[in-house]
């Protein structure tokens, strides 16, 4: 394919598009027109205004109404199209304003922390190859190693409980618990997910950090050993109903096929279901993953808020500060550029679940096709 | 007929070596049983346990336990015993096997004969060699229990012979003093024995299956339902522990009858609106029958028992205005996406969008309203509940439109075809047919969604704030402040641009509050623990009242 | 696992005598009108059934064939509820070893309900309820005692759909040798060089060959199997099935997702392996049915057996008019 045969594509697909729009205006009332004209003005009137914080915001937002509420009158079908339209817009639209804003905010510690990269000065370079956090000190440091850190810790402890004892809760849920045994089961797993997470930790913070202290004589209280086995408690409902549903999703036909050969349970499980279902299971381990580098106040108030790195660097009895922890814990009382610098743990957050979260729909996807195509 | 002979189709009957392999497993439970017991220091390490001292018991059990699975394993493998053995044991139990012994002997090489690194890592590797020779290279029956049974005999005899007794203690070597860990036999005898009683079990359960694919089977089933068992274990345990420490300080000073309670001035008020004139107006005071202190106070010096009911009031605007925020647009979204959108890009985008907007972190969330909605409500940025009403609003958003979205595709097209071919538009199908069977799926995971976010504390940290110790006037009173104006932005709300509190916020800033003195709070742990019930409970009855939703919605359809 | 409940030792001779050749009615008229209402009324469709099937009695010697050979199953008064509604009433057959035996019937009248009895598939469906009796070779296998396992060794089966796993070709035929132990190719063997890829060799071509599916795939063995077409798949579930051995086969309309050269094939299989094995086959096809099988068994609405006869005798000279209606195509 040619640049040439690209460009004239595009054109004729824009051309097309340009055509339809016509057909659209030359169909549609005047009234009905005018209408959406007002609504699209108004709701884009009503966002300007909001982020440049104008008083007139809500006389926008009263234009887009008075535009809906005519139309709904005298067109609805279309104003029903079109209203949900713009719920749909502005809902995928959240996504990219919340890595908008924090982009934003960040940008004077990635400015600040700029380090030289093969002779180009790179943004933010300098908090990922030094190891302190210091704000107060001259010149001010901060790294996101210790938090980074921290986070795989917490994550890996995490993964390791939550990842084999969420699929094979899967496994009994799906296949082997009879049924009056999963009708309590399954909301208990679901009551698991329910318990806030803030009670996890106070539940981690007063009896067993202290608990932990006595047993193994450390030093102070919070480890990153504890937190994880707390923050995998908490990933594992994820785990368990998304690998569910991936074994669930395995046609019977395949299972009973085993079976009939004489095969059992356990060995159906193993050479059919799970292979089948592979791709589903560990997308709900990613999504566990996810859960655990996202899950903030368990490590909040357990850690010891210093960020630090632990030594030697597989101490997982000493925990000090996550990703998540240190933007709960300094956020309020930080200004200037340690604010911005939270802005961005927040970013490496956010990117590292984005790119968890579109992974595993990936893999999803990939899962539902094979599946597809066998039935 | 071929084969008519062969394998009858029943099993055969219990023998004794059968018994032997369900006392093992029985033995099995029972150590791993007091290895909990020991852990949770109902059993005294030091003390005496049936006349002898629990050590040397637990060690002498184990290596019992450990003769009894290698007896059963070599009379097995000569044909002793009737059973149905396989090759070999398989890679995996071969791979952890190995696993398991590099580590035990190379902690052995290195803490107990203080070899250097190089040292340790042959001995281990030699271990771990040894270990996959024993597992793989022979027949099932013996891979399977071998390794198992001197896994528990060897850590028996330790403990037996006072290798580990109870003043033993061990550092391991390069930590520094101010990270420096110490393990202790409290720690370390409940987990090896608990360990080495699942291996063995285990072990034994495959024995009792007669090894082979149903000893397999009988081997991998029982560590599933012990994972089950010990999930729904825990979750009622955390559940009853927070119920135990927190229902004394929830109940204090509760009185019912008739009279005893708050005071509730139920009033209408006409007033014409930028005019102060107060056309009509009619109030009447009615007394709770109830006392609740914890559930009605708030916190002040001049409670006999101080209460959280500013936070539950917080909690409660929260969740109206997260979904009056999230379900419109959520539903909204979902209609769009299911009933009038063609499936293609536009759609395939608007859904990873969604699923990454639901996996996106809570804080990350906080974040983000901190600098896209604080700056925006008051002239300098400040932290207030309709910040937090909004943050929670777009964190409920995409698991509304998730939930809503599938309760819609779950709604069969023949619906919608037999409400068009009579004539009627779209919208109309949209309102009276697919609405409404989408209805339950729809509730339920609104319910279920408000349960997470009402529990949901780091978005609030950023953007609501609020004290520590709340009294009940600093209770947002949403309702009594709206006010209108004759310039732009026509209505305000102090109230919703104020910082308040909510029940987890509450919880965090009580767990950071070391001194509850200045407030009256006298035992700041019994008000942690009180707080931490009522929030449970109200999260939970969300997530109760959800799934018995479901339920219900589920049954229905059943019979229908 | 299994809601299948089970009551043979009461169940299986109180009721009917199976070999009275007294005539008696085993059941009464008034009780098949009561199908036809109870199938309007959950709304099957059966409309040839309404109007074509004559009002008439099932006579118990309708049932009651003689052969001379062995005895492989033996069904004793069946009954199989899918939670309050009855697919099966009341059948009792015994199937003659190292023979084929057809089921024919409508729609809907519960042949593979009845299939799947034989090697307890049904326990698989948790609505699904059986009782009654069926022994192979003279042992029950609805008791607690059954083991499952031990029971589809020896009872293999041709699902009506194709379900091949997502493996390749090869994998799938060896598969039932595999998990059995008969054939180890693990990685460890391997290793250790123990492995016996020569006998699996040897079995996936003799079992491909016995499908009439080795000209067709021996030059690709190790594709994915989900990429066969549907009759091939077919073929492949029935290689399959033949590699684990069994001596009973059971055949759910084999040979529906098939062309004519492919089912001739199949059908040549079927007669063939009748010499060793003991073959149940369903089709909804007359002439196969009397081109195969020894004897025929007539299942028709209602989850009944009407008649139980040689093929011949079926297909010639019924006892009962609705099943010469059936055969001569007259409803069903
Ligand atoms: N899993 C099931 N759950 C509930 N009812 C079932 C189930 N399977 C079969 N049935 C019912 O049992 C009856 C017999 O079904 P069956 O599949 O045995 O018929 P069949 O004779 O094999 O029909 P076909 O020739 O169409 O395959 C039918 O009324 C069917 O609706
Ligand atoms: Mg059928």
């Amino acid at each position: 394919m040619g640049t040439t045969d690209d460009a004239t594509d595009w054109q004729r697909h824009a051309n097309r598009r340009l055509a339809t729009a016509r057909e659209f205006v030359a169909e549609t009332e005047t009234d009905a027109l005018a209408a959406g004209l007002v609504g699209v003005l108004g709701l884009l009137g009503g966002f300007v205004g909001f982020l440049v914080t104008s008083q007139y915001t809500s006389v926008a937002v009263a234009a887009f109404l008075a535009a809906v509420g005519y139309g709904w009158v005298r067109h609805r079908e279309l104003t029903a199209r079109a209203v949900t339209l713009a719920m749909t817009v502005s809902t995928s639209l959240i996504l990219v304003l919340i890595l908008a804003f924090i982009v934003l905010e960040a940008l004077p510690a990635l400015r600040y922390e700029s380090g030289e990269l093969l002779g180009v000065s790179v943004p933010g370079l300098r908090m990922f190859t030094g190891t302190d956090w210091n704000p107060a000190t001259n010149p001010k440091r901060f790294s996101m190693l210790p938090m980074i850190h921290g986070t795989v810790l917490v994550t890996i402890v995490a993964t390791l409980v939550a990842g084999p004892l969420g699929v094979a809760a899967a496994l009994f849920l799906s296949e082997i618990a009879p049924p009056r045994v999963r009708e309590f089961v399954k909301p208990g797993v679901e009551i698991l997910a329910g318990i806030p997470s803030i009670v996890y930790g106070f539940l981690g913070f007063a009896i067993l950090g202290p608990w932990v202290s006595d047993q193994f004589d450390l030093v102070g209280q919070g480890t990153y050993l504890f937190v994880g086995i707390v923050v995998g408690l908490m990933a594992l409902p994820t785990v368990v109903s998304v690998a569910e549903d991936a074994i669930d999703s395995v046609p019977e036909s395949m299972k009973s096929g085993s079976l009939a050969m004489g095969t059992t349970d356990w060995q159906t499980m193993t050479a059919i279901t799970i292979p089948a279902a592979f791709s589903g299971v560990s997308a709900a381990v990613l999504l566990g993953v996810g859960r655990a580098i996202g899950e903030t106040m368990a490590a909040t108030v357990m850690l010891r808020n210093e960020p630090t790195i632990a030594e030697p660097l597989y101490n997982v009895f000493y925990g000090f500060e996550t990703l998540t922890s240190v933007i709960a814990n300094k956020y309020g009382s930080a200004t200037g550029l340690q604010e911005s610098a939270l802005f961005v743990a927040g970013i490496v957050l956010f990117v590292s679940v984005l790119a968890l979260s579109i992974g595993s729909q990936l893999i999803e996807a990939h899962m539902h096709r094979k599946l597809g195509g066998s039935e | 007929m071929t084969g008519a002979t062969e394998t009858g189709v029943v099993r055969g009957r219990a023998s004794t070596a059968k018994t032997v392999a369900a006392a093992a497993v029985g033995l099995s439970a029972l150590l791993f049983a007091l290895a909990l017991a020991a852990g949770f220091e109902l059993l005294s390490l030091t003390g005496r346990l049936a006349g002898v001292p629990t050590i040397p018991l637990l060690g002498g059990l184990l290596v019992t336990l450990g003769a009894a699975v290698i007896a059963f394993g070599a009379g097995s493998r000569l044909e002793l015993v009737e059973t149905d053995p396989s090759r070999s044991a398989g890679l995996v139990a071969g791979t952890l096997f190995t696993g398991i012994w590099f580590v035990v002997t190379g902690l052995v090489a290195s803490q107990t004969l203080g070899l250097g690194t190089v040292g340790w890592l042959a001995a281990a590797s030699l271990g771990g060699a040894a270990a996959f020779a024993v597992t793989a290279l022979p027949r099932e029956d013996v891979g399977s229990t071998v390794p198992a049974g001197a896994l528990a005999g060897s850590v028996g005899l330790v403990m037996l012979t006072g290798g580990i007794g109870p003043d033993w203690s061990w550092s391991p070597a390069g930590f520094s003093d101010a990270q420096s860990v110490t393990v202790f036999p409290r720690v370390v005898i409940p987990i090896a024995v608990a360990f080495c009683a699942l291996v063995v079990g285990w072990a034994a359960a495959k024995a009792y299956g007669g090894f082979g694919a149903r000893g397999r089977h009988l081997g991998a089933y029982l560590l599933i339902y012990l994972n089950a068992g010990s999930i729904i274990a825990v979750l009622f345990v955390l559940v009853a522990f927070v119920f135990a420490k927190g229902i004394d300080p929830v109940m204090a000073g509760v009185t019912v009858g008739l009279g005893v309670g708050p005071t509730t001035t139920l009033a209408v008020d006409l007033v014409i609106p930028f005019a102060d004139v107060r056309l009509f107006g009619l109030s009447y005071d009615v007394v709770w029958p109830v006392s609740w202190p914890f559930v009605m106070n708030g916190a002040s010096i001049l409670n006999d028992v101080n209460g959280v009911w500013p936070a539950i009031v917080g909690t409660i605007w929260l969740v109206v205005g997260a979904v009056a925020l999230a379900v419109p647009l959520g539903v909204g979204s979902a209609i769009f996406l299911t009933e009038y959108a063609e499936r293609g890009r536009f759609t395939q985008v608007v859904e990873v969008a969604t699923n990454a907007l639901w996996s996106t972190p809570s804080i990350v969330f906080g974040l983000f309203g901190a600098a896209f909605l604080l700056p925006r409500f008051t002239p300098t940025p400040k932290k207030s509940l309709l910040a937090g009403m909004i943050t929670l609003g777009f964190m409920l958003l995409p698991l509304v439109l998730i939930t809503a979205r599938e309760a819609m595709l779950s709604v069969p097209d023949e619906y919608r075809d037999a409400s068009a071919a009579l004539g009627v538009s779209k919208w109309q199908t949209v309102r009276s047919v697919v609405l409404p069977a989408a209805m339950p799926g729809v509730v339920t995971g609104v319910i279920l969604g408000v349960g997470r976010i009402a529990g949901e504390t780091a978005p609030l940290i950023l953007t609501m704030g609020g004290g520590t110790f709340v009294t009940v006037d600093q209770a947002a009173s949403v309702v009594d402040s709206f006010q209108l104006t004759l310039s732009p932005p026509f209505v305000t709300n102090p109230e919703l641009t104020q910082a308040t509190t909510a029940l987890p916020y509450q919880l965090y800033q009580l767990i950071l509050a070391n001194v509850g003195q200045s407030s009256g709070i006298e035992n700041m742990d019994t008000f942690r623990w009180g707080t931490a019930l009522v929030l449970l409970v109200v999260v939970l009855s969300f997530y109760a009242i959800g799934i018995a939703t479901r339920q219900y919605f589920r049954r229905k359809l059943d019979y229908e | 696992m299994s809601n299948a409940r089970h009551d043979a030792a009461t169940d299986g001779s109180t009721d009917t005598g199976t070999a009275t050749d007294t005539g008696t009615d085993v059941d009464t008229g008034t009780d098949a009108d009561d199908d036809t209402d109870g199938h309007t009324a959950t709304g099957r469709q059966h409309g040839t059934t309404t109007t074509g099937e004559t009002d008439e009695r099932i006579r118990a010697e309708w049932t009651d064939y003689e052969f001379a050979g062995d005895v492989a199953l033996s069904v004793e008064d069946l009954d199989v509820y899918y939670g309050d509604e009855q697919a099966l009433r009341g059948v009792s057959l015994d199937v003659p070893a190292e023979s084929v035996t057809a089921l024919i019937g409508p729609s809907g009248c519960g042949k593979s309900t009845f299939l799947r009895c034989l090697n307890r598939m049904n326990d698989r469906i948790s609505s699904a309820r059986v009782e009654g009796s069926v022994e192979l070779d003279g042992e029950e296998i609805y008791q607690d005692a059954a083991d499952l396992v031990a029971l589809r060794k020896r009872v293999g089966m041709v699902f009506q759909s194709p379900n091949p796993f997502p493996k390749s070709i090869r994998d799938n035929v060896s598969y039932g040798p595999r998990k059995h132990g008969d054939v180890d190719t693990g990685l460890l063997s391997r290793l250790l060089g123990r492995d016996d890829e020569e006998t699996e060799a040897e079995l996936v071509e003799r079992c491909l060959r016995n499908a009439a599916l080795w000209d067709e795939v021996n030059d690709r063995l190790d594709d994915n199997a989900l990429g066969l077409s549907g009759g091939q798949q077919q073929r492949l579930c029935i290689a399959r099935c033949l590699a684990v051995d069994p001596d009973v086969i059971l055949m759910d309309e084999p040979a529906s997702a098939l062309d004519p050269i492919a089912t001739a094939k199949i059908e040549d299989l079927i007669e063939d392996l009748a010499e060793e094995y003991t073959v149940v086959v369903v089709t909804h096809n007359m002439q196969q049915a009397a081109r195969i099988s020894d004897q025929t068994a007539v299942f028709l609405t209602g989850g009944r057996l009407v008649e139980y006869d040689d093929t011949d005798k079926i297909f010639e000279n019924p006892e009962s008019q609705r099943v010469e209606d059936y055969v001569t195509g007259k409803f069903g």
